[in-house]
């Protein structure tokens, strides 16, 4: 009798301790995994902040004796469909496909933006404001703040990544609903050498 | 099989040896390259120790002697910062600026919390109408005592600070921080009381043999934390990160 008592105390123990490091492992998931959402929120931030700068860049350089309407026009609508990607800014992207998509429109936001600053070069004038300079710095700013963020999120989303797939972890982390989180992938244009054309002659439309 | 292994031992070596970062400066103004003359970069220290005391932002001056091999400047220059948590944890209000003399690089790195001061715009115009200009003309003491007051005074008003810098927190001078302070005063003061009482149980003339011991257990939390103390206001205390956050924010430039 009293050796069923100790053997049933034993276990009662053994089961403790096992429940307790399991809670210990989940909690280390949850963390990790509200790590990513943070960071992702961050992300969301950083490209929020850009988007709010383009109407002040469209309407400072539309002010610009004729310049370029095509690439003002690509910018405005760049600028619409990222408005149209709408993710979940508290919750980090589950699906690889949908973070693609937010990375497309980003993307195409990016270059017009991009080449925005290579046809100002044109215009003398406009780069001698006070103003087109003070909002170049902060385009360049909020380039430089989105480039370190996604730098971050992908390193948070890595370490949870590993986190759900070490050996305790892995036999139940598909249980509690611990998925993978996609990565922001170096933009295709980046792995690319940029294309150089001269086309001298026809510079203006 | 011996190689794959050995590799995969090196891999997670050579990558933290990619992503290095200089250690922690023990000063405000840190010259690696010989930029300025000792006493300009005293006097600038100085000036940026009292600006912490007075705000509680911490601004650094990092001079090094060139980018290290294949590293990118913004890249460099935000993990640096954030490794060295320049401002308070929490506040984020810290600020550094770098220079790389033989790239002829500069990089202001803005902290989360001095954004809103120290924008891009405003790192940007400290760059091209402090900076540039006193550098190609070859005058770097100037270029950078400018920059650092120009630094000052866009960052002053955001924050208050409390008179001490992170590095005198550290040191415990003048009591130190009261919260944490006083919590852990109390615990030891009642670890000693227990102690004292159950001795005082097991042998009542204990306390009668040992009269200094007594004393130094009923006084230890009114001397101020067992740290020693430092030895009061000494001008350059020296830097001490508090722990603030960078996102990228702030300007480069090259001259």
């Amino acid at each position: 009798m009293k050796k069923l008592l100790i053997a049933l105390g034993v276990i009662a123990l053994l089961g403790v301790i096992a429940v307790s490091y399991v809670v210990g492992i989940y909690n280390g998931l949850v963390n990790s995994q509200q790590a990513v959402d943070a960071q992702w929120a961050q992300v969301q931030n950083v490209y929020q902040r850009r988007a709010d700068l383009i109407p002040n860049l469209v309407n400072t350089v539309a002010g610009a004796a004729n310049f370029e309407k095509s690439t003002l026009t690509e910018i405005t609508e760049a600028r619409a469909s990222v408005g149209k990607v709408t993710l979940d800014a508290s919750k980090a992207p589950a699906d690889a496909a949908q973070l693609a998509e937010f990375e497309k429109a980003q993307g195409k936001l990016s270059s017009a933006l991009s080449r925005l600053l290579v046809v100002s070069e044109r215009y003398p004038d406009l780069k001698a404001t006070g103003n087109f300079a003070a909002l170049q710095s902060q385009l360049e700013g909020s380039e430089n703040r989105i480039a370190v963020e996604r730098g971050r999120f992908n390193e948070a989303a890595l370490a949870y990544n590993a986190s759900i797939k070490r050996v305790p972890a892995v036999f139940f982390a598909g249980v509690f609903g611990f998925n993978e989180r996609p990565y922001f992938a170096a933009a295709a244009s980046a792995q690319t050498p940029p294309e150089v054309k001269f086309d001298f002659g026809k510079t203006t439309k | 099989m011996l190689l794959a292994v050995a590799l995969a031992l090196l891999a997670p070596i050579a990558l933290r040896a990619a992503a290095s970062v200089p250690p922690a400066p023990a000063a405000y103004f840190n010259d690696y390259a010989g930029f300025v003359s000792s006493g300009v970069a005293r006097t600038l220290d100085a000036r940026l120790a009292q600006f912490e005391r007075d705000t509680s932002s911490q601004i650094l001056v990092a001079i090094f002697p060139r980018l290290p091999a294949g590293a990118a400047l913004e890249d460099y220059t935000v993990r640096t910062a954030q490794a060295w948590g320049a401002g308070r944890k929490g506040r984020d209000n810290g600020a550094v600026l770098f220079v790389f003399v033989a790239d002829r690089a500069l990089r202001i790195e803005v902290g989360y919390g001095l954004e809103g001061r120290l924008t891009d715009a405003i790192s940007h115009a400290i760059i091209e109408n402090e900076l540039k200009p006193r550098l190609r003309a070859g005058r770097p003491a100037e270029a950078l005592d400018a920059a650092v007051n120009a630094m000052i005074a866009a960052s002053t008003g955001e924050y208050r600070g409390t008179g001490r810098t992170v590095a005198d927190d550290k040191r415990g001078i003048a009591g130190g921080r009261p919260g944490g302070f006083n919590l852990v005063a109390v615990f030891w003061l009642g670890v000693a009381l227990l102690i004292l009482l159950s001795q005082f149980r097991r042998n009542h003339t204990y306390l009668n043999q040992n009269p200094r011991r007594r004393s130094r257990h009923d006084h230890t939390p009114w001397w101020g934390g067992g740290s020693g103390g430092g030895g009061g206001w000494s001008g350059g205390g020296g830097f001490s990160g508090g722990g603030g956050s960078f996102g990228g924010g702030g300007a480069s430039g090259k001259w």
